[in-house]
């Protein structure tokens, strides 16, 4: 079975780690001190650099390249640190904020410095009053003993963090939508470019970063990157001649909830597969697992073929799904798909922004084919369109057979498909919470469409055996990049 | 016209602790109206729901419209133009509780306090009679290794069942 390899949360559950004292017991700070000792502020860049670390809060961007994209000669530059884990199935941040807030604090620092910040600010969303507690308490006594404030330990550095609480609206969470909530107003999205590493928080370079995030630059400073890419596979990306190294670097505090026997965070090398993962967390309760949601709720769904797939960024985004915040949930045989296809969408029909119109029109649109489906009022009428599968030339594409399928699945997947294209990847929105809802819509109808099919003909939820209600992969669009020549390979 | 429909109530003001950390907050951001998410937190909490006097009050301390602080009440969740009962009940939904069978708990605080779920819209709906409860649905609390949970105020609740619920209620109202 695959350990657990505990860095972040290695301390964790030590009593009293989130007063200084303690903390400071355990290495506290003293990679930061390492950091002003040893390092200039661009070679601590660097390292991050070339640690490959990628950013843990959703998008899974690269570190180093983010911080290389903020204009040096525009002053102030600001740190949002992203403290607003409302992904469904995620709760990894809100531990280190309870009971280790000091490390944050660290990251944060060396963060600052590496970049020549001065002002942090940590956005909370505002349902986490105990986390938001321990870490104004753990700033006050940072501030205390002379770590933040005017010329920090007498280098001249003067580094501020104030805690700036949101109030219960998901979309905060995204990046520019953080911003503008942090400015004072509706938390609505911002078009991009320009990106916020050059524009943002009060119209200055602004970088944005997860709480893991910036949890992991202390360790990268005080081990080294050596010690750092070890954990992992690097891939090596051969679409580039010669290849490029493609690193998924790291631990990762996987969130795992739903149907497993002992739910929790377990932080793991990245890249072990989905049934190791299961096994770690108890094994599965009940007798066979249906489906996985290896992201948090926005994305694609896995089903029982998918168990090896590795969770990594790289291995879930060519299973044409993601890594995203690192909330795996369970479920298993169970579980209906329509009813949990349901629950998320009227999530995501809450928590819309409602800016742009096919996401404030289209999501309740889902939502609502969804519980007709549910209710067993879904359409019976059948329509014939072109089916998508193998063709001659051994692609994805149009067979130039056609298929038979109900109105009400074709129209969810049109409605959920402008909203944004999950074939193509384009949408129609300002920021990406349309593909968020359109991507578990489109691949539980696509992956789980014999329980779809069985809701309408039958007039009501009917939960199929796992085997009957999963598609194969062979017949199935959504599984499309499977069968794509594997473009990266085991270094 | 407008002075007088907000003159109706009783006009707004910090309290003195209120205003010392109002003070402490405004000196955070380089502009005055990125204090406003905090600040009607505060506000929140001394007057328990928003009324268009604190409205007017917070506009006139960020030096904003009272349209632009309306435009931000209505916008987050968290922030009440109703009155709302002494505890407010959070009780989490989203797929990971679903999993966890939230809906016993749901339905076993609807029983327990006789009163339906508040919309967004209607508070008072989820209100019970004596105005000490308001039962809410919200979305995921970030804490779905412990599901089923609920919040109420400002703690959270782990691993519920109807009999925990029973004793939460119980302290609470005793
Ligand atoms: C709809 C939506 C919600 C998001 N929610 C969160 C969130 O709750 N926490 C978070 O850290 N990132 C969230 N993100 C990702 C952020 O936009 C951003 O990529 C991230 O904070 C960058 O930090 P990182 O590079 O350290 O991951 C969300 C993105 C989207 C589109
Ligand atoms: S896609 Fe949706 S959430 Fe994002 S900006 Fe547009 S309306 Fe808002």
């Amino acid at each position: 079975m695959v350990e657990e390899k505990r860095i972040l949360y290695e301390h964790l559950d030590v009593p009293d780690i989130n007063t200084f004292d303690v903390f400071r017991q355990y290495d506290g700070y003293k990679r930061f001190e390492k950091a002003i000792a040893e390092y200039q502020p661009d070679d601590i860049a660097k390292m991050v650099m070339d640690s490959g670390l990628k950013g843990r809060g959703g998008a899974g961007f690269s570190t180093g390249l983010k911080w290389s994209f903020v204009p040096r000669d525009i002053k102030p530059c600001y740190l949002c640190c992203n403290a607003d884990e409302s992904e469904p199935g995620t709760f990894s941040n809100r531990y280190v904020l309870e009971k280790n807030p000091h490390l944050l604090i660290e990251g944060i620092l060396i963060c600052c410095y590496a970049m020549g910040i001065e002002t942090t600010y940590v956005y909370i969303r505002g349902e986490f009053t105990l986390g938001k507690r321990m870490l104004d308490a753990a700033i006050k006594e940072a501030y205390e003993k002379g770590y933040l404030g005017k010329d920090v330990r007498g280098t001249g550095l003067n580094i501020d963090i104030y805690t700036h609480p949101g109030a219960g609206a998901y979309i905060c969470g995204e990046e520019t939508g953080l911003i503008e909530s942090l400015e004072g107003k509706r938390g609505q999205p911002r078009n991009k470019p320009p990106f916020p590493a050059v524009e943002g928080v009060f119209m200055k370079p602004t970088v944005v970063q997860n709480v893991e995030t910036l949890c992991n630059l202390p360790f990268i400073v005080g081990n080294g990157v050596e010690w750092y890419t070890k954990m992992g596979p690097t891939y090596a990306d051969t679409r580039n001649d010669p290849p490029t190294p493609d690193p998924n670097t790291g631990t990762k505090l996987y969130c795992i909830s739903g149907d497993v026997n002992e739910p929790g965070v377990y932080e793991l090398e990245l890249g072990l597969t989905c049934s190791e993962l299961i096994e770690v967390a108890g094994g599965l309760r009940g007798e066979e697992v249906k489906a996985v949601i290896p992201g948090g709720s926005s994305a694609p769904i896995l089903t029982h073929y998918e168990l090896d797939t590795r969770l990594d960024f790289t291995s879930l985004t060519l299973a044409k799904s993601m890594l995203g915040s690192g909330g795996i949930i369970v479920m298993n045989e169970t579980r209906n798909i329509v009813d949990c296809l349901l629950n998320i969408m009227k999530f995501y029909a809450h928590e819309s922004c409602g800016q742009c119109t096919p996401c404030r029109w289209g999501t309740p649109w889902v939502r609502d084919i969804v519980q007709r489906i549910a209710d067993g009022g879904g359409r019976p009428d059948t329509i014939t369109r072109p089916k998508f599968g193998v063709t001659e030339s051994g692609r994805w594409g149009d067979t130039g057979e056609t298929e038979e399928i109900y109105e009400d699945l074709d129209l969810l997947e049109s409605v959920a498909n402008n909203i944004a294209n999950v074939d193509t990847m384009t949408w129609n929105t300002i920021c990406v919470f349309g593909i968020a809802v359109s991507w578990p819509a489109v691949s539980y109808m696509r992956k789980f469409r014999p329980e779809f099919e069985a809701a309408i003909r039958e007039g009501k939820l009917v939960t199929l055996p796992v085997a009957e209600a999963t598609v194969p992969p062979e017949e199935n669009y959504a599984y499309q990049q499977r069968f794509i020549p594997k473009e990266f390979a085991d270094l | 016209m407008s002075d007088e429909l907000v003159q109706i109530e009783t006009p707004f003001t910090f309290n003195e602790k209120n205003q010392r950390e109002f003070d402490e907050l405004i000196e955070r951001y380089p502009i005055k109206e990125a204090a406003m998410l905090p600040t009607l937190h505060i506000a929140q909490r001394q007057a328990g729901y928003i009324t268009p006097a604190v409205m007017k009050y917070v506009a006139e301390q960020l030096e904003v419209t009272v349209m632009k602080v309306k435009d931000v009440v209505t916008f987050y969740p968290m922030f009440f133009e109703e009155p709302v009962g002494e505890y407010v009940i959070r009780v989490c939904h989203t797929l990971p509780c679903a999993l966890r069978d939230c809906k016993v708990v749901l339905d076993h605080l609807k029983a327990k306090l006789e009163t339906d779920i508040a919309s967004e819209t209607n508070l008072a709906k989820g209100t019970t009679a004596d105005g000490k409860f308001t039962l809410m649905k919200v979305e995921c609390l970030a804490s779905c290794d412990v599901a089923p949970v609920i919040m109420i105020n400002d703690d959270l609740y782990k691993n519920l069942t109807p009999e925990k619920v029973d004793e939460i209620l119980e302290t609470l109202a005793g």
